[in-house]
Protein backbone atom coordinates (compact mmCIF):
# COMPACT_ATOMS: atom_id res chain seq x y z
CA UNK A 1 0.00 0.00 0.00
CA UNK A 2 1.48 3.31 -1.06
CA UNK A 3 -1.05 5.44 0.82
CA UNK A 4 0.38 4.64 4.22
CA UNK A 5 2.31 7.49 5.75
CA UNK A 6 4.81 5.15 7.39
CA UNK A 7 7.19 2.42 6.39
CA UNK A 8 5.68 -0.95 7.25
CA UNK A 9 8.91 -2.67 8.13
CA UNK A 10 9.90 0.21 10.37
CA UNK A 11 6.52 0.15 12.04
CA UNK A 12 6.79 -3.56 12.80
CA UNK A 13 10.19 -3.08 14.35
CA UNK A 14 9.25 0.08 16.23
CA UNK A 15 8.69 -1.64 19.52
CA UNK A 16 11.96 -3.46 19.36
CA UNK A 17 13.71 -0.24 18.49
CA UNK A 18 12.15 1.59 21.39
CA UNK A 19 13.12 -1.14 23.81
CA UNK A 20 16.64 -1.05 22.44
CA UNK A 21 16.78 2.71 22.93
CA UNK A 22 15.56 2.39 26.48
CA UNK A 23 18.07 -0.35 27.29
CA UNK A 24 20.87 1.64 25.69
CA UNK A 25 20.12 4.57 27.92
CA UNK A 26 20.46 2.30 30.94
CA UNK A 27 23.69 0.64 29.74
CA UNK A 28 26.60 0.74 32.08
CA UNK A 29 24.55 1.42 35.16
CA UNK A 30 24.61 -0.87 38.16
CA UNK A 31 21.06 -1.92 38.76
CA UNK A 32 19.35 -4.52 40.88
CA UNK A 33 17.80 -7.25 38.78
CA UNK A 34 14.18 -6.36 39.43
CA UNK A 35 14.66 -2.66 38.92
CA UNK A 36 14.96 -2.82 35.15
CA UNK A 37 11.24 -2.75 34.63
CA UNK A 38 10.76 0.09 37.08
CA UNK A 39 13.39 2.15 35.33
CA UNK A 40 11.92 1.29 32.00
CA UNK A 41 8.53 2.61 33.06
CA UNK A 42 10.26 5.78 34.27
CA UNK A 43 11.76 6.28 30.85
CA UNK A 44 8.42 5.72 29.19
CA UNK A 45 6.79 8.13 31.58
CA UNK A 46 9.34 10.78 30.86
CA UNK A 47 8.79 10.42 27.14
CA UNK A 48 5.05 10.25 27.46
CA UNK A 49 4.23 12.85 30.12
CA UNK A 50 4.53 15.81 27.78
CA UNK A 51 2.43 14.07 25.17
CA UNK A 52 -0.18 13.03 27.71
CA UNK A 53 -0.53 16.54 29.09
CA UNK A 54 -0.80 17.91 25.59
CA UNK A 55 -3.43 15.34 24.66
CA UNK A 56 -5.36 15.78 27.87
CA UNK A 57 -5.37 19.52 27.39
CA UNK A 58 -6.63 19.46 23.84
CA UNK A 59 -9.32 16.83 23.95
CA UNK A 60 -11.59 17.76 26.83
CA UNK A 61 -14.80 15.82 26.56
CA UNK A 62 -17.60 17.39 28.56
CA UNK A 63 -20.46 15.41 30.05
CA UNK A 64 -23.94 15.84 28.64
CA UNK A 65 -25.37 16.78 31.99
CA UNK A 66 -27.80 19.64 32.17
CA UNK A 67 -29.60 20.55 35.35
CA UNK A 68 -31.47 23.79 34.76
CA UNK A 69 -31.48 27.06 32.83
CA UNK A 70 -27.76 27.14 32.10
CA UNK A 71 -28.13 23.83 30.25
CA UNK A 72 -29.90 25.76 27.48
CA UNK A 73 -26.75 27.81 26.99
CA UNK A 74 -24.77 24.59 27.20
CA UNK A 75 -26.76 23.27 24.23
CA UNK A 76 -26.09 26.51 22.40
CA UNK A 77 -22.41 26.08 23.20
CA UNK A 78 -22.40 22.76 21.38
CA UNK A 79 -24.38 23.99 18.39
CA UNK A 80 -23.73 25.93 15.24
CA UNK A 81 -23.10 29.54 16.26
CA UNK A 82 -20.48 29.09 18.97
CA UNK A 83 -19.06 25.87 17.50
CA UNK A 84 -17.27 24.25 20.40
CA UNK A 85 -15.41 21.92 18.09
CA UNK A 86 -12.85 24.64 17.42
CA UNK A 87 -11.42 24.10 20.88
CA UNK A 88 -11.78 20.32 20.89
CA UNK A 89 -14.68 20.27 23.33
CA UNK A 90 -17.36 19.04 21.02
CA UNK A 91 -17.98 15.49 22.06
CA UNK A 92 -20.68 15.72 24.68
CA UNK A 93 -20.90 12.19 26.01
CA UNK A 94 -23.91 10.59 27.59
CA UNK A 95 -22.02 8.44 30.04
CA UNK A 96 -19.71 9.77 32.75
CA UNK A 97 -17.15 7.05 32.13
CA UNK A 98 -16.10 8.61 28.84
CA UNK A 99 -15.81 12.20 30.02
CA UNK A 100 -13.15 14.49 31.44
CA UNK A 101 -15.10 17.60 32.38
CA UNK A 102 -18.32 17.92 34.30
CA UNK A 103 -20.06 21.22 33.64
CA UNK A 104 -22.50 21.78 36.49
CA UNK A 105 -25.11 23.97 34.80
CA UNK A 106 -27.84 24.84 37.23
CA UNK A 107 -28.91 24.73 40.83
CA UNK A 108 -28.24 21.57 42.85
CA UNK A 109 -31.05 20.51 45.15
CA UNK A 110 -30.71 18.30 48.17
CA UNK A 111 -32.32 15.46 46.22
CA UNK A 112 -29.76 15.87 43.48
CA UNK A 113 -26.57 15.88 45.60
CA UNK A 114 -26.15 12.07 45.75
CA UNK A 115 -26.71 11.81 42.00
CA UNK A 116 -24.17 14.51 41.18
CA UNK A 117 -21.64 12.94 43.55
CA UNK A 118 -22.19 9.55 41.99
CA UNK A 119 -21.71 10.90 38.48
CA UNK A 120 -18.51 12.58 39.57
CA UNK A 121 -17.23 9.37 41.12
CA UNK A 122 -18.01 7.42 37.95
CA UNK A 123 -15.81 9.71 35.86
CA UNK A 124 -12.32 8.46 35.06
CA UNK A 125 -9.43 10.39 36.57
CA UNK A 126 -8.19 13.00 35.95
CA UNK A 127 -11.52 14.79 36.14
CA UNK A 128 -12.40 18.44 36.23
CA UNK A 129 -15.43 20.39 37.35
CA UNK A 130 -16.68 23.70 35.98
CA UNK A 131 -19.30 25.56 38.01
CA UNK A 132 -21.31 27.26 35.29
CA UNK A 133 -23.57 30.10 36.34
CA UNK A 134 -24.63 31.76 39.56
CA UNK A 135 -26.52 28.81 41.03
CA UNK A 136 -23.63 26.36 40.76
CA UNK A 137 -21.17 29.00 41.96
CA UNK A 138 -22.91 30.27 45.06
CA UNK A 139 -26.62 29.47 45.05
CA UNK A 140 -27.53 32.52 43.02
CA UNK A 141 -31.11 33.72 43.22
CA UNK A 142 -32.13 30.70 45.30
CA UNK A 143 -29.86 31.69 48.20
CA UNK A 144 -32.80 31.80 50.59
CA UNK A 145 -34.43 28.61 49.36
CA UNK A 146 -34.80 25.68 51.73
CA UNK A 147 -33.90 22.99 49.22
CA UNK A 148 -30.77 24.29 47.50
CA UNK A 149 -27.09 23.97 48.36
CA UNK A 150 -25.21 27.22 48.08
CA UNK A 151 -22.74 26.30 45.40
CA UNK A 152 -21.51 22.99 44.04
CA UNK A 153 -18.12 23.55 45.71
CA UNK A 154 -19.66 22.36 48.96
CA UNK A 155 -19.80 18.90 47.40
CA UNK A 156 -17.21 18.68 44.61
CA UNK A 157 -13.80 20.29 44.01
CA UNK A 158 -14.34 23.03 41.42
CA UNK A 159 -11.65 24.02 38.93
CA UNK A 160 -13.21 26.99 37.16
CA UNK A 161 -16.13 29.21 38.14
CA UNK A 162 -18.17 31.05 35.53
CA UNK A 163 -20.26 34.00 36.66
CA UNK A 164 -23.49 35.14 35.05
CA UNK A 165 -27.16 34.28 35.09
CA UNK A 166 -26.91 32.57 32.69
CA UNK A 167 -23.41 33.18 31.29
CA UNK A 168 -23.27 33.47 27.54
CA UNK A 169 -21.96 30.41 25.65
CA UNK A 170 -18.81 32.37 24.85
CA UNK A 171 -18.06 32.53 28.57
CA UNK A 172 -17.99 28.74 28.70
CA UNK A 173 -15.50 28.82 25.88
CA UNK A 174 -13.37 31.13 28.00
CA UNK A 175 -13.75 28.88 31.03
CA UNK A 176 -12.61 25.81 29.12
CA UNK A 177 -9.61 27.75 27.82
CA UNK A 178 -8.72 28.63 31.41
CA UNK A 179 -9.04 24.94 32.29
CA UNK A 180 -6.68 24.08 29.44
CA UNK A 181 -4.15 26.53 30.83
CA UNK A 182 -4.52 24.92 34.22
CA UNK A 183 -4.01 21.41 32.88
CA UNK A 184 -1.07 22.55 30.77
CA UNK A 185 0.70 23.72 33.92
CA UNK A 186 0.51 27.44 33.30
CA UNK A 187 -0.41 29.47 36.32
CA UNK A 188 -3.69 31.22 35.75
CA UNK A 189 -3.03 34.84 36.58
CA UNK A 190 -5.63 37.11 37.96
CA UNK A 191 -5.18 40.19 35.83
CA UNK A 192 -7.79 42.33 37.50
CA UNK B 1 -41.26 -14.33 30.63
CA UNK B 2 -40.72 -12.42 33.83
CA UNK B 3 -40.94 -8.70 34.21
CA UNK B 4 -37.86 -6.52 34.27
CA UNK B 5 -37.57 -3.15 35.95
CA UNK B 6 -35.19 -0.61 34.53
CA UNK B 7 -34.32 2.83 35.73
CA UNK B 8 -33.96 5.76 33.32
CA UNK B 9 -32.55 8.96 34.71
CA UNK B 10 -32.49 11.25 36.63
CA UNK B 11 -29.51 12.16 34.48
CA UNK B 12 -30.13 10.78 31.03
CA UNK B 13 -29.44 12.56 27.74
CA UNK B 14 -32.97 11.98 26.45
CA UNK B 15 -35.09 12.92 29.44
CA UNK B 16 -34.76 16.69 28.89
CA UNK B 17 -33.74 17.49 32.40
CA UNK B 18 -33.72 15.52 35.58
CA UNK B 19 -36.73 13.27 35.20
CA UNK B 20 -36.47 9.76 36.58
CA UNK B 21 -38.55 7.02 35.01
CA UNK B 22 -38.88 3.53 36.47
CA UNK B 23 -40.04 1.35 33.60
CA UNK B 24 -41.45 -2.15 34.05
CA UNK B 25 -40.77 -4.22 30.95
CA UNK B 26 -42.06 -7.53 29.72
CA UNK B 27 -39.40 -8.45 27.20
CA UNK B 28 -39.29 -5.26 25.15
CA UNK B 29 -42.85 -4.17 25.84
CA UNK B 30 -43.61 -1.48 28.39
CA UNK B 31 -46.07 -2.54 31.06
CA UNK B 32 -45.78 0.36 33.47
CA UNK B 33 -44.01 3.71 33.71
CA UNK B 34 -43.58 5.58 36.98
CA UNK B 35 -42.25 9.13 36.66
CA UNK B 36 -40.35 10.38 39.71
CA UNK B 37 -40.12 14.13 39.94
CA UNK B 38 -38.84 16.70 42.40
CA UNK B 39 -35.13 16.83 41.61
CA UNK B 40 -35.27 20.53 40.83
CA UNK B 41 -37.66 21.73 43.52
CA UNK B 42 -36.52 25.02 45.02
CA UNK B 43 -39.71 26.50 46.46
CA UNK B 44 -40.53 29.39 44.15
CA UNK B 45 -44.01 29.83 45.57
CA UNK B 46 -42.61 30.22 49.06
CA UNK B 47 -39.84 32.59 48.00
CA UNK B 48 -42.34 34.87 46.27
CA UNK B 49 -44.16 35.40 49.56
CA UNK B 50 -41.08 37.08 51.00
CA UNK B 51 -40.71 39.54 48.12
CA UNK B 52 -42.46 42.72 46.99
CA UNK B 53 -44.60 42.32 43.88
CA UNK B 54 -42.11 43.52 41.33
CA UNK B 55 -39.10 41.78 42.85
CA UNK B 56 -40.36 38.39 41.72
CA UNK B 57 -40.36 38.43 37.86
CA UNK B 58 -36.77 37.23 37.90
CA UNK B 59 -37.86 34.12 39.84
CA UNK B 60 -40.76 33.57 37.48
CA UNK B 61 -38.50 33.53 34.43
CA UNK B 62 -36.54 30.64 35.89
CA UNK B 63 -39.62 28.45 36.27
CA UNK B 64 -39.69 27.68 32.58
CA UNK B 65 -36.26 28.48 31.24
CA UNK B 66 -37.09 27.52 27.66
CA UNK B 67 -39.76 30.22 27.46
CA UNK B 68 -38.91 32.68 30.26
CA UNK B 69 -40.73 35.66 28.85
CA UNK B 70 -44.10 33.90 28.89
CA UNK B 71 -43.95 33.22 32.61
CA UNK B 72 -42.64 36.71 33.31
CA UNK B 73 -45.60 38.16 31.45
CA UNK B 74 -48.04 35.83 33.21
CA UNK B 75 -46.82 36.93 36.61
CA UNK B 76 -46.83 40.63 35.77
CA UNK B 77 -50.35 40.27 34.33
CA UNK B 78 -51.45 38.67 37.61
CA UNK B 79 -50.01 41.57 39.59
CA UNK B 80 -51.63 44.04 37.21
CA UNK B 81 -54.98 42.34 37.72
CA UNK B 82 -54.50 42.49 41.49
CA UNK B 83 -53.47 46.13 41.53
CA UNK B 84 -56.07 47.15 38.93
CA UNK B 85 -53.66 48.56 36.37
CA UNK B 86 -54.46 48.66 32.67
CA UNK B 87 -51.74 48.05 30.11
CA UNK B 88 -50.90 50.82 27.66
CA UNK B 89 -52.10 50.36 24.11
CA UNK B 90 -48.72 50.11 22.44
CA UNK B 91 -47.33 47.94 25.22
CA UNK B 92 -50.04 45.35 24.52
CA UNK B 93 -48.78 44.98 20.96
CA UNK B 94 -45.14 44.88 21.99
CA UNK B 95 -45.87 42.22 24.59
CA UNK B 96 -47.75 40.14 22.05
CA UNK B 97 -44.86 40.35 19.59
CA UNK B 98 -42.36 39.33 22.23
CA UNK B 99 -44.54 36.48 23.49
CA UNK B 100 -44.92 35.06 20.01
CA UNK B 101 -41.19 35.40 19.34
CA UNK B 102 -40.60 33.50 22.56
CA UNK B 103 -43.02 30.81 21.40
CA UNK B 104 -41.07 30.37 18.17
CA UNK B 105 -37.78 30.10 20.09
CA UNK B 106 -39.29 27.56 22.46
CA UNK B 107 -40.74 25.39 19.71
CA UNK B 108 -37.49 25.53 17.74
CA UNK B 109 -35.60 24.26 20.76
CA UNK B 110 -38.19 21.52 21.14
CA UNK B 111 -37.85 20.53 17.49
CA UNK B 112 -34.07 20.31 17.68
CA UNK B 113 -33.83 18.31 20.87
CA UNK B 114 -36.80 16.02 20.15
CA UNK B 115 -35.52 15.04 16.75
CA UNK B 116 -32.06 14.51 18.13
CA UNK B 117 -33.57 12.05 20.60
CA UNK B 118 -35.56 9.98 18.18
CA UNK B 119 -33.13 9.26 15.42
CA UNK B 120 -29.80 11.02 15.94
CA UNK B 121 -30.67 13.47 13.16
CA UNK B 122 -28.08 15.82 14.57
CA UNK B 123 -28.15 18.20 11.61
CA UNK B 124 -31.67 19.30 12.50
CA UNK B 125 -30.49 20.07 16.02
CA UNK B 126 -27.77 22.30 14.59
CA UNK B 127 -30.15 24.08 12.22
CA UNK B 128 -32.78 24.66 14.86
CA UNK B 129 -30.29 26.12 17.29
CA UNK B 130 -28.89 28.38 14.61
CA UNK B 131 -32.39 29.68 13.89
CA UNK B 132 -33.24 29.93 17.58
CA UNK B 133 -30.23 32.16 18.00
CA UNK B 134 -31.68 34.50 15.39
CA UNK B 135 -34.89 34.77 17.43
CA UNK B 136 -32.92 35.24 20.64
CA UNK B 137 -30.87 38.03 19.10
CA UNK B 138 -34.11 39.69 17.99
CA UNK B 139 -35.39 39.48 21.57
CA UNK B 140 -32.05 40.75 22.81
CA UNK B 141 -32.40 43.73 20.53
CA UNK B 142 -35.91 44.36 21.82
CA UNK B 143 -35.39 43.78 25.54
CA UNK B 144 -31.69 43.82 26.33
CA UNK B 145 -31.32 40.27 27.58
CA UNK B 146 -30.29 37.17 25.71
CA UNK B 147 -32.10 34.56 27.75
CA UNK B 148 -33.67 36.21 30.80
CA UNK B 149 -35.31 39.51 30.02
CA UNK B 150 -37.14 40.97 33.06
CA UNK B 151 -38.58 43.54 30.71
CA UNK B 152 -42.17 43.69 31.95
CA UNK B 153 -43.25 46.52 34.20
CA UNK B 154 -46.64 47.34 35.64
CA UNK B 155 -48.76 48.79 32.84
CA UNK B 156 -46.09 48.45 30.18
CA UNK B 157 -42.49 47.60 29.59
CA UNK B 158 -39.06 48.58 30.81
CA UNK B 159 -37.92 49.37 27.29
CA UNK B 160 -39.83 49.82 24.12
CA UNK B 161 -38.66 48.13 20.95
CA UNK B 162 -35.48 49.68 19.61
CA UNK B 163 -35.84 51.89 16.49
CA UNK B 164 -35.42 49.78 13.40
CA UNK B 165 -36.59 46.65 15.17
CA UNK B 166 -39.46 46.04 12.77
CA UNK B 167 -37.12 46.09 9.79
CA UNK B 168 -34.91 43.44 11.38
CA UNK B 169 -37.95 41.48 12.50
CA UNK B 170 -39.50 41.35 9.01
CA UNK B 171 -36.20 40.12 7.59
CA UNK B 172 -35.76 37.47 10.28
CA UNK B 173 -39.38 36.32 9.97
CA UNK B 174 -39.04 35.85 6.22
CA UNK B 175 -35.96 33.75 6.82
CA UNK B 176 -37.58 31.72 9.61
CA UNK B 177 -40.68 31.01 7.55
CA UNK B 178 -38.53 29.65 4.76
CA UNK B 179 -36.50 27.54 7.18
CA UNK B 180 -39.50 26.08 8.98
CA UNK B 181 -40.97 25.07 5.62
CA UNK B 182 -37.68 23.38 4.79
CA UNK B 183 -37.65 21.47 8.08
CA UNK B 184 -41.14 20.25 7.48
CA UNK B 185 -40.33 19.16 3.96
CA UNK B 186 -37.15 17.42 5.06
CA UNK B 187 -38.58 15.68 8.11
CA UNK B 188 -41.80 14.49 6.53
CA UNK B 189 -39.87 12.87 3.70
CA UNK B 190 -37.50 11.19 6.14
CA UNK B 191 -38.46 7.54 6.72
CA UNK B 192 -36.74 7.30 10.13
CA UNK B 193 -38.67 10.27 11.43
CA UNK B 194 -42.01 9.11 10.05
CA UNK B 195 -41.60 5.54 11.31
CA UNK B 196 -40.80 6.73 14.79
CA UNK B 197 -43.50 9.39 15.07
CA UNK B 198 -46.56 8.06 13.22
CA UNK B 199 -49.05 5.96 15.20
CA UNK B 200 -46.88 6.18 18.33
CA UNK B 201 -48.38 7.26 21.64
CA UNK B 202 -51.94 7.74 20.45
CA UNK B 203 -54.06 9.76 22.88
CA UNK B 204 -57.77 10.01 22.23
CA UNK B 205 -59.78 13.21 22.59
CA UNK B 206 -61.61 11.99 25.72
CA UNK B 207 -58.40 10.79 27.33
CA UNK B 208 -56.68 14.09 26.67
CA UNK B 209 -59.51 16.09 28.20
CA UNK B 210 -59.91 13.83 31.23
CA UNK B 211 -56.19 13.93 32.00
CA UNK B 212 -56.21 17.73 31.99
CA UNK B 213 -53.60 18.03 29.28
CA UNK B 214 -53.19 21.46 27.68
CA UNK B 215 -51.25 23.17 24.95
CA UNK B 216 -49.99 21.55 21.75
CA UNK B 217 -50.28 18.15 23.41
CA UNK B 218 -54.04 18.68 23.78
CA UNK B 219 -54.46 20.20 20.33
CA UNK B 220 -52.63 17.27 18.79
CA UNK B 221 -55.54 15.11 19.94
CA UNK B 222 -58.09 17.08 17.97
CA UNK B 223 -59.36 19.42 20.68
CA UNK B 224 -59.75 22.94 19.37
CA UNK B 225 -58.86 24.84 22.52
CA UNK B 226 -56.45 27.70 22.80
CA UNK B 227 -56.60 30.35 25.51
CA UNK B 228 -55.57 32.92 22.95
CA UNK B 229 -58.79 32.31 21.04
CA UNK B 230 -61.23 31.07 23.69
CA UNK B 231 -60.32 33.56 26.44
CA UNK B 232 -58.46 36.24 24.48
CA UNK B 233 -56.13 38.69 26.15
CA UNK B 234 -54.26 41.73 24.83
CA UNK B 235 -54.95 42.22 21.14
CA UNK B 236 -55.41 38.63 20.02
CA UNK B 237 -59.04 39.47 19.27
CA UNK B 238 -58.07 42.19 16.80
CA UNK B 239 -55.64 39.95 14.95
CA UNK B 240 -56.84 37.07 12.82
CA UNK B 241 -55.79 34.18 14.98
CA UNK B 242 -56.61 30.59 14.12
CA UNK B 243 -56.21 27.75 16.61
CA UNK B 244 -53.92 25.08 15.19
CA UNK B 245 -54.99 21.52 15.84
CA UNK B 246 -54.54 18.04 14.39
CA UNK B 247 -56.73 15.00 14.63
CA UNK B 248 -54.10 12.26 14.74
CA UNK B 249 -53.47 12.15 18.49
CA UNK B 250 -50.06 10.57 17.94
CA UNK B 251 -46.55 11.99 18.25
CA UNK B 252 -46.66 13.14 14.64
CA UNK B 253 -49.79 15.21 15.26
CA UNK B 254 -48.18 16.88 18.25
CA UNK B 255 -45.14 17.68 16.12
CA UNK B 256 -47.38 19.03 13.35
CA UNK B 257 -49.24 21.31 15.77
CA UNK B 258 -45.99 22.86 16.93
CA UNK B 259 -44.77 23.42 13.37
CA UNK B 260 -48.08 25.05 12.44
CA UNK B 261 -48.02 27.14 15.60
CA UNK B 262 -44.64 28.52 14.64
CA UNK B 263 -46.03 29.51 11.23
CA UNK B 264 -49.08 31.05 12.90
CA UNK B 265 -46.86 32.99 15.30
CA UNK B 266 -44.84 34.36 12.41
CA UNK B 267 -48.06 35.49 10.75
CA UNK B 268 -49.30 37.06 13.99
CA UNK B 269 -46.07 38.99 14.53
CA UNK B 270 -46.19 40.34 10.98
CA UNK B 271 -49.77 41.43 11.46
CA UNK B 272 -49.05 43.05 14.82
CA UNK B 273 -45.98 44.86 13.48
CA UNK B 274 -48.13 46.16 10.65
CA UNK B 275 -50.84 47.73 12.81
CA UNK B 276 -48.87 48.62 15.96
CA UNK B 277 -49.87 52.12 17.13
CA UNK B 278 -47.36 54.83 17.94
CA UNK B 279 -47.16 56.08 21.48
CA UNK B 280 -45.76 55.36 24.89
CA UNK B 281 -45.13 51.79 26.06
CA UNK B 282 -43.07 52.42 29.18
CA UNK B 283 -44.57 51.04 32.39
CA UNK B 284 -44.33 52.20 35.99
CA UNK B 285 -40.84 52.22 37.48
CA UNK B 286 -40.21 49.82 40.34
CA UNK B 287 -40.64 51.71 43.63
CA UNK B 288 -40.10 50.62 47.19
CA UNK B 289 -43.74 51.25 47.98
CA UNK B 290 -45.98 50.66 45.01
CA UNK B 291 -49.73 51.00 44.58
CA UNK B 292 -52.02 49.16 47.00
CA UNK B 293 -53.85 46.08 45.69
CA UNK B 294 -57.50 46.48 44.78
CA UNK B 295 -58.44 42.83 44.53
CA UNK B 296 -58.21 40.32 47.37
CA UNK B 297 -57.63 37.36 45.09
CA UNK B 298 -57.07 37.10 41.37
CA UNK B 299 -56.52 34.40 38.79
CA UNK B 300 -55.02 34.90 35.35
CA UNK B 301 -54.65 32.36 32.57
CA UNK B 302 -52.35 32.48 29.58
CA UNK B 303 -51.38 30.22 26.73
CA UNK B 304 -47.74 29.37 27.35
CA UNK B 305 -45.70 27.48 24.74
CA UNK B 306 -46.07 24.28 26.78
CA UNK B 307 -49.74 24.62 27.65
CA UNK B 308 -52.11 26.63 29.72
CA UNK B 309 -50.51 28.44 32.64
CA UNK B 310 -52.52 29.89 35.48
CA UNK B 311 -51.58 31.96 38.47
CA UNK B 312 -53.76 32.39 41.50
CA UNK B 313 -52.68 35.14 43.86
CA UNK B 314 -53.99 36.21 47.27
CA UNK B 315 -52.76 39.70 48.05
CA UNK B 316 -51.81 41.23 51.35
CA UNK B 317 -50.42 44.76 51.30
CA UNK B 318 -47.22 45.14 49.35
CA UNK B 319 -46.52 41.45 48.83
CA UNK B 320 -48.43 38.34 47.84
CA UNK B 321 -49.84 36.32 50.70
CA UNK B 322 -49.95 33.21 48.55
CA UNK B 323 -49.14 32.50 44.93
CA UNK B 324 -50.23 29.25 43.37
CA UNK B 325 -48.99 28.27 39.95
CA UNK B 326 -50.62 25.84 37.57
CA UNK B 327 -47.63 24.68 35.58
CA UNK B 328 -48.57 23.05 32.26
CA UNK B 329 -45.54 20.73 32.24
CA UNK B 330 -46.50 19.24 35.59
CA UNK B 331 -49.92 18.16 34.41
CA UNK B 332 -48.65 17.06 31.00
CA UNK B 333 -46.05 14.83 32.67
CA UNK B 334 -48.85 12.76 34.16
CA UNK B 335 -49.71 11.29 30.76
CA UNK B 336 -46.36 9.52 30.75
CA UNK B 337 -47.95 6.98 33.07
CA UNK B 338 -50.60 6.13 30.45
CA UNK B 339 -49.32 6.72 26.93
CA UNK B 340 -46.30 4.41 26.66
CA UNK B 341 -48.18 1.33 27.91
CA UNK B 342 -47.99 -1.47 25.36
CA UNK B 343 -45.32 0.26 23.28
CA UNK B 344 -41.76 -0.87 22.81
CA UNK B 345 -39.05 0.64 24.98
CA UNK B 346 -37.58 2.65 22.10
CA UNK B 347 -40.94 4.36 21.59
CA UNK B 348 -40.78 5.84 25.08
CA UNK B 349 -38.45 8.59 23.93
CA UNK B 350 -40.56 9.93 21.03
CA UNK B 351 -43.52 10.01 23.44
CA UNK B 352 -41.50 11.74 26.12
CA UNK B 353 -40.16 14.21 23.58
CA UNK B 354 -43.57 14.93 22.06
CA UNK B 355 -45.06 15.90 25.44
CA UNK B 356 -42.37 18.60 25.79
CA UNK B 357 -41.85 18.88 29.50
CA UNK B 358 -39.47 21.24 31.22
CA UNK B 359 -38.47 19.77 34.53
CA UNK B 360 -37.95 23.07 36.32
CA UNK B 361 -41.55 23.88 35.41
CA UNK B 362 -42.69 20.54 36.84
CA UNK B 363 -40.88 20.84 40.16
CA UNK B 364 -41.01 24.61 40.71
Amino acid sequence: MEDKPYDEVQFANARQEMEKLAFDSLKGRKLPVNAVFAKLSDVTKAIASGTVTWGRKNSLWPMQFGLACCAMELLDFGSARVDAERGGYLLFRGTPRQTDVMIVAGWVTKAMIPEVKRLYEQMAEPRYVIAYGECATCGGPWWESYNIIKGIDQVLPVDVYVAGCPPRPENLFGALMKLQEKIGGKIVENKL
Amino acid sequence: MGETKINIGPVHPSTHGVLRLVVTLDGDTIRKVEPHIGFLHRGVEKLVETRMYMQSPSYMEKIDYVAPLSYDELYVATVEAALGITVKDRAQYVRLIQLELQRIASHLLWLGTAINDIGQLFSVFMWCFKDRDIVLSLLEEATGGRMFYVNQRLGGLNRDMAPGFDKHAYKALDYLEKRIGEYQEYLESNPIFMERMKKIGIMSKEEAISLGVTGPTLRGSGVEFDVRENYPYYVYEKLHFNTQFENGGDCFARYRVRINEMKESIRLIREALHIIPEGDAIGMPIRLIGPQPKEKEVMVRRELPRGEGMMYMVTEGQRPYRLSIRAPSFINTAILQHLPKGHRLQDLFPILASVDTVMADVDR
